[in-house]
């Protein structure tokens, strides 16, 4: 399970001066379930999920994930989540099996286990032909099944997609949406950004729509059409964008001025 | 620590660096195949030196053809006037210019329109003088007819007719832009020695003595370490150090910036900081990794270079391959060598967004150590106490002497080296760890770089106080403005003339700019330069300090000039201003000397500079790094290191009382009493009842008496101390660091930083 409070995160560039990335986010996803972040490019979704992931550190607001908190107990939190970005994060000079087995032993797998857990692993996820392919010899569709046996190599209670068909072609991430379908029958509590509405629609059991690092809108696909009275998701969430970009555009420009 | 992940990131990344062909090539091909490329290079080169022939023309040659002692023999110069006989004058063909050729009437005509065929036609040129064989046959009649005949009084040289007939000079043209004439003119000089000598002989027999008369005895020499041994020591002792240290940094380099910024560009590590390896895990993983590849590559490079120059050298006389020792030394040496370097190119990497920005660090890295590792080879440097304090020329003289064979003066200083070497390895570890805890490294991205957005930047984000890189380029600014103006302003004649350049370079250069940033790139100028009142008890405070370090300050500077002996025009320079000093107003050098750099110098590094360093999260770094600064801008090393030390205690005042005032206090009393002591004459100890039990006189100038050591040091510890009891004003990125550390240890949420 994941719960996020008062997440906030500050940074300075040339472009945007002082600006705030994240903006008091704060939601819940639970075991189970998919938890899909929806929003437009700059949105805060890839920030966010690199505080899930500890590689960020908030500025304030507390994240848990499992229980452990993301910035008091990083380490425990690195053990209990499978992080998937959409670069795939693949070693150019390393075959995919000694790529799943590199980090199978740094999430400490005995290697009897870890052998054994490997092979069916490359046996589900059909990557047998690929076992002793390098990384820079793989095509995109390939990168990311690496990817994901590498995430979810040691069985993590949280999966965290960030992006990750971005690039895909149609077929490709077909499967790879229903991989994640997959992951969530077998309990797994999973965090999935996107900006393709349908994949959302397709996946997620609960969303939240994202826009300058606040969220717009949080629920079930159904209560969010309720809400706002609106049956397409992308219509939705257009509106949404653009209502929110008319109330708080002069007051962000204030904010950086 | 979990050694596991630090064994497995290591297995991965060597793995990793050897499935790279760029890597493979530079460690392993390059040295192979560079050093019997290099030797076979020279050889060519040894032979176009050696087996191309000169040309000289001679002018006035005729009148030499039949002379006595011949110079010519036939269409050469004569072979038994070259130490290789035939070969040599083989190597210098002459060719005599008909009588009348150049006849012009002076002298400077003539050697301009040889001038004009040297080197174009021929490799250089050797005028006679018209009348130079009857001069010198008259010379040889004087001498005969001066034999027998006693020397007249006085005289050692001259003939008995009390005046020798004048020979004028043959002269030989050449040019040392052409690598060619260059190398005639040695051979001619060499054959035209020679030559000399046996005209002397031949005026010797004439006059009735034996030619050994010219020579009567020869010097020999006894080379307790063999011709062969200590010319190649000599030799092999310059080059393997500088060597191991080179390719210890570029064989750290590469792979440095391929695990770092190489892994940021490809996006792994980011996967990586999300893996349970911790962050210090994944350092030393990647440091042993860049480490190893370090020492193989210098390895590779000593063993090769050995073993090309030992078969090259075989076959050259009085020479050998390096001391049989050697391969103990520099493998002792190769692993400190390679942590040092490979800890600096991993932070540089880790602060690189991409392998090609990664790339553009190494010149800089290059720059400052290559001085470092060379500037030791200089002849007349040895391994002393100060040599062995400077980082890598301090390991670099070691290496040469052990390698010389001088064990006793290695291990004098080995103790030192090494500690300095081991405080170096660990800054550099801990400033590559720190870079990989920085999000703001870790996770630069590339940004557009336009002009206009980021002056638009400097002054929209506008913080209180300044940004790390704004108060280090205003550092690199007022280094750069005064060395430009020390550089163009000649050095003033008299007092005032002084008084004026330390005036324009105080308000000028070090003052204006720090002054023009503050207003300009901070939201808050009165906040930067601590324009604030401290605690009232401070400036005594920081009085009494002043009065009660100065011994020291003066003690210490006796021991950095012990340590790194002044050269001796710097010398004169510091004698000349202490003349100056001596002779000048009182109220005007006071003002000159103290006044003005203690308001001028505090606003700029206590207020400015080290604001800016003060973003940097730790303030005792940010004292550091501002006291470099404040030495580096002053003249030369001796004076930059007292001035770096005094720039620590300034830094701490300012730190600890959040104001500039205290810190101006002791800097002007600290330049006061400097500039006092000078007025301390033996005279005036004894004219003022009291004075000779503070200070004695000495050769050095006035010194203080021990008492005086021993009050100053326990004042100066207690107020040290009672400054540690205050708390410091601490900055926004101070709080927030603590903040972060204060989470991570006590288990608070940085949600309420």
């Amino acid at each position: 399970m994941i719960e996020v409070q008062g997440l906030t995160k500050h940074y300075t560039d040339l472009r945007r001066g002082r600006f705030v990335a994240l903006d008091g986010l704060s939601f819940r996803a639970l075991s189970g379930q998919i938890y899909g972040l929806l929003g437009p490019n700059g949105a805060g979704k890839t920030t966010a999920l690199r505080i899930l992931s500890t590689v960020l550190r908030p500025t304030l607001g507390t994240a848990r994930v499992n229980g452990c908190d993301v910035v008091r107990q990083p380490s425990q939190v690195r053990r209990q989540i499978g992080f998937i970005s959409a670069n795939t994060g693949i070693y150019d000079r390393m075959t995919a099996w000694e790529m799943v087995e590199y980090f199978g032993r740094l999430h400490g797998l005995p290697k009897a286990e870890l052998a054994e857990r490997m092979e069916l692993l490359f046996e589900r996820l059909k990557m047998n032909d690929i076992r002793d392919l390098l990384g820079a010899k793989m095509s995109t569709g390939m990168r990311q099944k690496v990817s994901i046996a590498r995430a979810i190599v040691h069985d993590p209670p949280v999966l965290i997609f960030d992006e990750a068909t971005a690039g895909l072609d149609v077929l490709v991430a077909r499967a790879l949406l229903s991989r994640v379908a997959e992951l969530r029958e077998s309990g797994k509590c999973i965090i999935f950004s996107t900006h393709i509405m349908r994949e959302a629609e397709k996946l997620c059991d609960r969303v939240a729509i994202m826009h300058r690092g606040q969220i717009l809108a949080e629920g079930t696909l159904d209560e969010l059409r309720r809400e706002h009275s609106e049956q397409d998701l992308e219509e939705l969430f257009f509106q949404l964008i653009s209502r929110h970009e008319q109330d708080h555009v002069p007051a962000v420009q204030q904010e950086t001025l | 620590m979990n050694l596991t992940n630090v064994r497995l990131i290591l297995a991965r990344e060597v793995r990793d660096q050897l499935r790279d062909r760029r890597t493979l090539f530079m460690i392993f091909v390059l040295p192979i195949l560079l050093y019997p490329l290099l030797g076979t290079a020279y050889f060519q080169m040894i032979q176009f030196r050696t087996q191309n022939a000169m040309t000289v023309l001679v002018v006035g040659g005729g009148q030499l053809v039949s002379a006595p002692t011949p110079l010519f023999q036939g269409p050469q110069f004569c072979q038994q006037l070259f130490a290789d006989g035939s070969r040599g004058a083989n190597l210098l063909t002459l060719e005599i210019a008909p009588e009348g050729q150049f006849a012009n009437d002076t002298c400077n005509d003539q050697a301009a329109e040889i001038g004009r065929l040297v080197p174009k036609k021929y490799d250089a040129a050797l005028v006679f003088p018209p009348d130079f064989a009857q001069r010198l046959a008259a010379y040889r009649t004087a001498i005969r007819d001066a034999a027998g005949k006693p020397p007249a009084a006085g005289s050692t040289s001259q003939t008995s007719s009390g005046k020798n007939p004048e020979i004028p000079r043959p002269k030989i043209i050449y040019t040392t832009v052409n690598e060619r004439s260059l190398l005639a003119c040695t051979r001619l000089t060499a054959v035209l020695d020679r030559w000399t000598e046996e005209v002397g002989k031949t005026n010797l027999v004439a006059g009735g003595m034996p030619a050994e008369a010219v020579r009567p005895f020869a010097v020999e020499s006894a080379n307790l370490a063999g011709q062969s041994a200590s010319k190649s020591v000599n030799i092999w002792s310059r080059i393997l150090p500088v060597l191991l240290l080179l390719w210890a940094m570029t064989g750290a380099f590469y792979p440095a910036v391929d695990l770092c910024a190489g892994e940021k560009e490809r996006g792994t590590l980011e996967t990586l900081l999300s893996s349970p390896a911790e962050r210090s895990e994944i350092v030393v993983g990647k440091l042993l990794t860049i480490m190893v590849f370090s020492m193989v590559t210098a390895a590779l490079n000593i063993v090769s270079v050995g073993i090309t120059g030992s078969l090259i050298f075989r076959q050259m006389e009085n020479f050998g391959g390096p001391p049989p020792l050697a391969v103990l030394w520099l493998t002792l040496a190769v692993v400190p060598v390679a942590a040092l370097f490979s800890a600096l190119c991993l932070a540089l990497a880790a602060f690189a967004r991409s392998t090609k920005e990664g790339q553009y660090y190494l010149m800089p890295l290059m720059m400052l150590s290559l001085p470092m590792a060379v500037l030791p080879m200089s002849p007349g440097v040895e391994l002393t106490l100060g040599n062995s304090l400077i980082p890598i020329s301090g390991l670099v003289l070691l290496l040469k002497t052990l390698l010389e064979g001088s064990y006793m003066q290695a291990l004098q200083y080995l103790p030192v080296v090494l500690a300095v070497t081991l405080a170096a390895c660990w800054l550099s570890v801990r400033w590559a760890v720190e870079q990989f805890n920085k999000e703001s490294v870790i996770f630069r991205e590339s940004e557009r770089f336009a002009v206009g957005l980021w002056l638009r930047h400097l002054m929209r984000d506008r913080e209180p106080t300044p940004s790390v890189a704004e108060g280090l380029f205003c550092g690199a600014m007022i280094l750069v403005l005064s060395f430009v103006f020390r550089s163009s302003v000649a050095p003033p004649s008299g007092f005032e003339g002084f008084a004026r350049v330390t005036l324009v370079l105080q308000l000028a250069v070090i003052l204006t700019p720090a002054l023009l940033m503050a207003v300009m790139l901070t939201s808050s100028p009165r906040q930067t330069l601590l324009l604030r009142l401290p605690r009232w008890k401070m400036i005594p405070a920081a009085a009494v300090l002043a009065l009660a370090m100065h011994p020291f300050i003066i003690g210490l500077n006796q021991l950095v000039m012990y340590l790194y002996p002044i050269a001796p025009e710097m010398k004169r320079l510091v004698d000349d201003l202490q003349t100056k000093f001596a002779s000048a107003d009182l109220g005007l050098l006071i003002l000159c000397v103290a006044v003005v750099p203690a308001v001028c110098e505090e606003l700029a590094f206590r207020g400015f500079i080290l604001s800016g360093c003060r973003s940097l999260g730790n303030n005792r770094r940010a004292i550091v790094v501002s006291a470099i600064l404040f030495g580096v801008t002053h003249g030369f090393l001796q004076q930059s290191i007292n001035a770096g030390l005094l720039g620590l205690v300034l830094g701490y005042l300012a730190v600890k009382s959040g104001s500039l005032l205290p810190g101006i206090v002791f800097h002007f009393l600290h330049n006061s009493m400097t500039v006092l002591s000078a007025k301390i004459t033996p005279e005036l100890i004894e004219r003022i009842p009291g004075l000779g039990l503070l200070v004695q006189p000495t050769a050095e100038g006035p010194a203080y008496q021990w008492p005086v050591y021993l009050f100053g040091g326990v004042t100066a510890l207690a107020l040290l101390g009672w400054f540690t009891w205050f708390p410091e004003a601490r900055s926004a990125e101070e709080l927030l660091q603590e903040a972060f550390e204060h989470t991570a240890d006590d288990g608070l949420s940085a949600a309420n930083v």
